[in-house]
């Protein structure tokens, strides 16, 4: 059968038509909104019309059976219209109200995780991972799985001094937002890459190889036309095997997850701050990764116990002290903590007030 | 300078490379306009009409950049 | 019938109560050659501790230097239908409103012509099909782009931009987001799927200061609604939110960043003049609070993950951009920004990296901008700076 004919340089549809007619009439003009329960808020406009948002769970990974599933229920309940959020969640958005208890009780007979709106975990922003990355030091999904399984009832009904968002990101390139997430987890590496000499000439540019290193431990070896790597200068950030396949870092045996905490990314009370090593390395351990979900719950934990009403992770951490952070959740402090890449200065201590 | 005069500098241009350093779309551009005379948005639609033909593709590997197809 | 693995270990991830990935990639496992093994391979990841994956390429759709992401598994003899298992970015709508007959249609392809797996959505915000033969790769694109769908970006090039859900459902926003998203991604077309960037651009618009699309910490280009009016205050609904418990001293006034309001127990008063416009007391008191008077866009530049000199977060180019459409002065920003990169940018150096290597004052020079103290957090500690002959000669 032919194909029909192909376009180019169209973009995307516009997303008008894609907006359910309560939001088109209201769009721009909403009111206030109330969070209802874990899983359900409504949007009231200043014409007092109303949206439902009924939210579930998603591995984000998603076969077409399921898709074909979401787009059912939303014909059903929802006049065809449903969403998803940049934390890879659903969100069923009911223009009559009559419709989210058949809704919530269909999806509860489906085995679909309701919630994660408000002071909780919400869904976990990850990356491919095993599934499907070149660079991957862990898994992503299973991670994710793993850590949502241990804390749904975070997701579904308790809550929380404030949200928590969880990220993992399977190397340090970082695709997620780890790098300014409460508490997130990163795959690392902890042993230099693999020189495979004969390799690069065919597969490799020297001079970008050697501009991708952050440390300078990238030279030049003429006499082969491939590279050296300086191991003591070497952090193991895998960049260079990006540039250059030839140099392979994946270890089986070194490496692991690290964990980062205090991050976020709204103004709220204090400005947006990055995520900070609370763990430089747990080992990788699947199917389930059980270090890594103890370590995790432990700093959840500290967190529970210690920060004031609206308070995130970092902000909780600023106000006691990091030293106090390391006393509340036990965690050894170690070299790998104080910073020698490009700020190091910037976190030194500058003052002899501090606690015990 | 007629469009396909400007294609043929551009395919000479990286027929050249080959081997030696894989350009970007940029480098291209400003190597033939600054070459042959012809502004940037002439280059550019020389470049997307010798990769609509197939003459060129765009790779990719640690950035994009534009090379001649491997014979199949 | 597709090839059946034994998979021990991701058994272990259909167990407990959230929604399992395993479960998702066996569904398309039942009934797709190409899915199946991918299962096979990642049972295999999972028992070895590593990845089996190559990256990079040429594979693509004619004309377009993006929107495929070629994809090869090292292991092609033992798991020959993941042997190419590239991924296709389709351009998200903005906001990622869908409808089921999209849906449903987008099914259909991906299940004729694909592994039948995806993700909703990528990091970036693509809808990301995952995993298809390089032959299916055209055929894909004429059934997507006949319905008035596009691939998304990748390579040295325009990202495909993303929004938060913005005025289509949410009362704090002060621009409209998805229609900007949807300006940019239409204005800049050929700078998306013909990459000529030094490396990658990132567009993400965020209503207000919440940020829920994450703008700051991973767009190159970060556009944050803000307004320059008062909050407005609703006192009955203030004591509305005290008599259902809200302690407001404690939640509210000592919470506020720059200490701006008071509360005698029956007033909530802001002295907006200090505001910052945070938006926490605004979200702990929606019904009461809101900004008014005019509004518009902060535009921040230069967030990025770690590699290669340390994570950035955006900073603060442009304090106040009306945003009306058909948002000329943000393009033209835009356009500036990227020729100056264009010409000084290295192969794989973010514009953030560059304002780094290269200075703010000549960046701000050339995109026409006058320094002001919105621009840092507190000026330079050190003596060393320079002057110009023009400098020098104003008195």
């Amino acid at each position: 059968m032919a194909l029909p004919q192909r376009r180019t340089d169209i973009g995307p549809p516009h997303y008008k038509d894609f907006l359910p007619p309560v939001i088109q009439k209201n769009y721009g003009d909403w009111k206030y909104h109330e969070i209802l329960n874990p899983g359900v808020m409504v949007h009231v406009s200043n014409k007092g019309e109303k949206i439902w948002t009924v939210r579930v769970a998603s591995p984000r990974l998603l076969s077409t059976d399921t898709i074909r599933e979401h787009a059912a229920l939303a014909e059903k309940y929802c006049g065809g219209y449903i969403r998803y959020t940049t934390r890879h969640n659903v969100e069923f958005l009911v223009s009559d109200e009559k419709n989210i208890e058949p809704l919530l009780k269909d999806l509860k007979d489906k085995k679909y995780m309701v919630g994660g709106i408000g002071p909780r975990i919400s869904n976990i922003v990850h990356t491919q991972g095993w599934v499907h990355c070149h660079s991957a030091a862990c898994d992503a999904s299973g991670l994710v799985k793993a850590l949502m399984d241990e804390f749904a009832d975070y997701f579904t009904t308790k809550s929380l001094p404030n949200k928590v968002r969880l990220a993992v990101a399977c190397c340090t390139n970082m695709c997620g937002a780890v790098h300014c997430s409460d508490i997130a987890l990163v795959g690392i590496h902890r042993k230099i890459p693999i020189v495979e000499t004969d390799k690069i000439k065919n597969m490799c540019e020297v001079p970008s190889t050697i501009a991708a290193c952050p440390t300078g431990a990238i030279s030049p070896d003429p006499a082969n036309k491939a590279v050296k790597i300086k191991e003591e200068k070497c952090m193991y950030c895998g960049n260079c095997f990006s540039v250059c396949p030839a140099l392979p870092i994946a270890d089986p045996v070194n490496d692991g997850v690290a964990i980062v905490v205090g991050g976020k990314v709204g103004s709220l009370r204090s400005d947006p701050k990055f995520s900070k090593l609370a763990i430089p390395y747990v080992p990788n351990n699947p199917p389930r990764w059980p270090e890594v979900t103890s370590a995790v719950k432990t700093i959840l934990e500290a967190y529970i116990a210690g920060a004031r009403k609206h308070e995130r992770v970092g902000e909780w951490v600023e106000r006691i002290g990091w030293e106090s952070f390391f006393k509340a959740t036990k965690l050894p402090f170690t070299f790998q903590h104080i910073d020698d890449f490009t700020i190091a200065r910037e976190t030194y201590r500058n003052s002899a007030a501090f606690k015990w | 300078m007629e469009k396909e005069e400007v294609k043929k500098k551009i395919y000479a241009l990286i027929e050249k490379s080959v081997g030696k350093k894989k350009l970007k779309s940029s480098d291209i551009q400003k190597t033939i306009s600054a070459e042959a005379g012809v502004t940037r948005d002439e280059v550019k639609a020389a470049l997307k009409d010798l990769v609509d033909e197939g003459a060129l593709i765009y790779t990719y590997f640690g950035g994009s950049f534009v090379e001649i197809p491997p014979k199949q | 019938m597709p090839k059946k693995y034994q998979t021990p270990l991701l058994d272990e991830l259909e167990k407990g109560p959230f929604p399992s990935f395993v479960t998702e990639i066996k569904k398309a496992a039942a009934k797709n050659d190409m899915a199946a093994d991918e299962l096979g391979l990642l049972e295999k990841s999972y028992k070895t501790k590593r990845g089996y994956w190559k990256h990079g390429g040429i594979v693509g759709v004619r004309g377009y230097g993006g929107g495929v992401i070629g994809r090869y598994s090292s292991l092609a003899e033992e798991f020959p239908n993941v042997a190419n298992f590239h991924t296709v970015r389709i351009n998200s709508t903005s906001a990622f409103f869908y409808t089921s007959k999209f849906l449903n249609e987008m099914c259909d392809i991906w299940d004729k012509y694909g592994s039948g797996l995806t993700n909703l959505h990528g990091s970036t915000g693509d809808l990301v099909l995952l995993g298809t033969n390089t032959e299916n790769l055209e055929p894909i694109f004429a059934e997507f782009s006949s319905r008035g769908w596009d691939l998304g970006g990748s390579g040295s090039a325009m990202r495909t931009p993303s929004c938060c859900v913005g005025p289509a459902r949410c009362e704090w926003s002060n621009i409209d987001t998805l229609e900007i998203n949807y300006a940019v991604t239409q204005e800049f077309q050929d700078e998306m799927h013909r990459p000529a960037f030094p490396y990658k651009f990132k567009f993400k618009t965020a209503g207000c200061a919440v940020d829920c699309i994450a703008s700051i910490a991973r767009a190159d280009c970060s556009i944050i609604g803000t307004w320059k009016g008062k909050i407005s205050v609703d006192q009955k609904e203030v004591a509305a939110y005290a008599k259902n418990g809200m302690n407001i001293t404690e939640e509210i006034v000592n919470m506020c960043p720059s200490q701006c309001m008071s509360y005698d127990g029956k007033e909530l008063k802001i002295d907006d003049a200090n505001c910052v416009r945070c938006m926490h007391c605004i979200a702990k008191m929606t019904k009461a609070l809101k900004g008014t008077g005019e509004k518009g866009a902060t535009i921040l530049i230069g967030s990025k993950a770690p590699f290669v000199i340390g994570a950035t977060l955006s900073h603060v180019i442009v304090p106040f951009m009306k945003m009306e459409a058909p948002y000329d002065e943000l393009k033209d920003l835009v356009r500036k920004m990227w020729e100056w990169w264009d010409e000084h940018g290295k192969n794989r150096e973010r514009i953030g990296e560059l304002i780094i290597r290269r200075g703010m004052r000549e960046f701000l020079e050339f995109i026409g901008i006058d320094p002001i103290p919105q621009h840092v957090k507190e000026p330079r500690r050190d003596p060393f700076y320079f002057w110009t002959e023009a400098d020098l000669q104003k008195k």
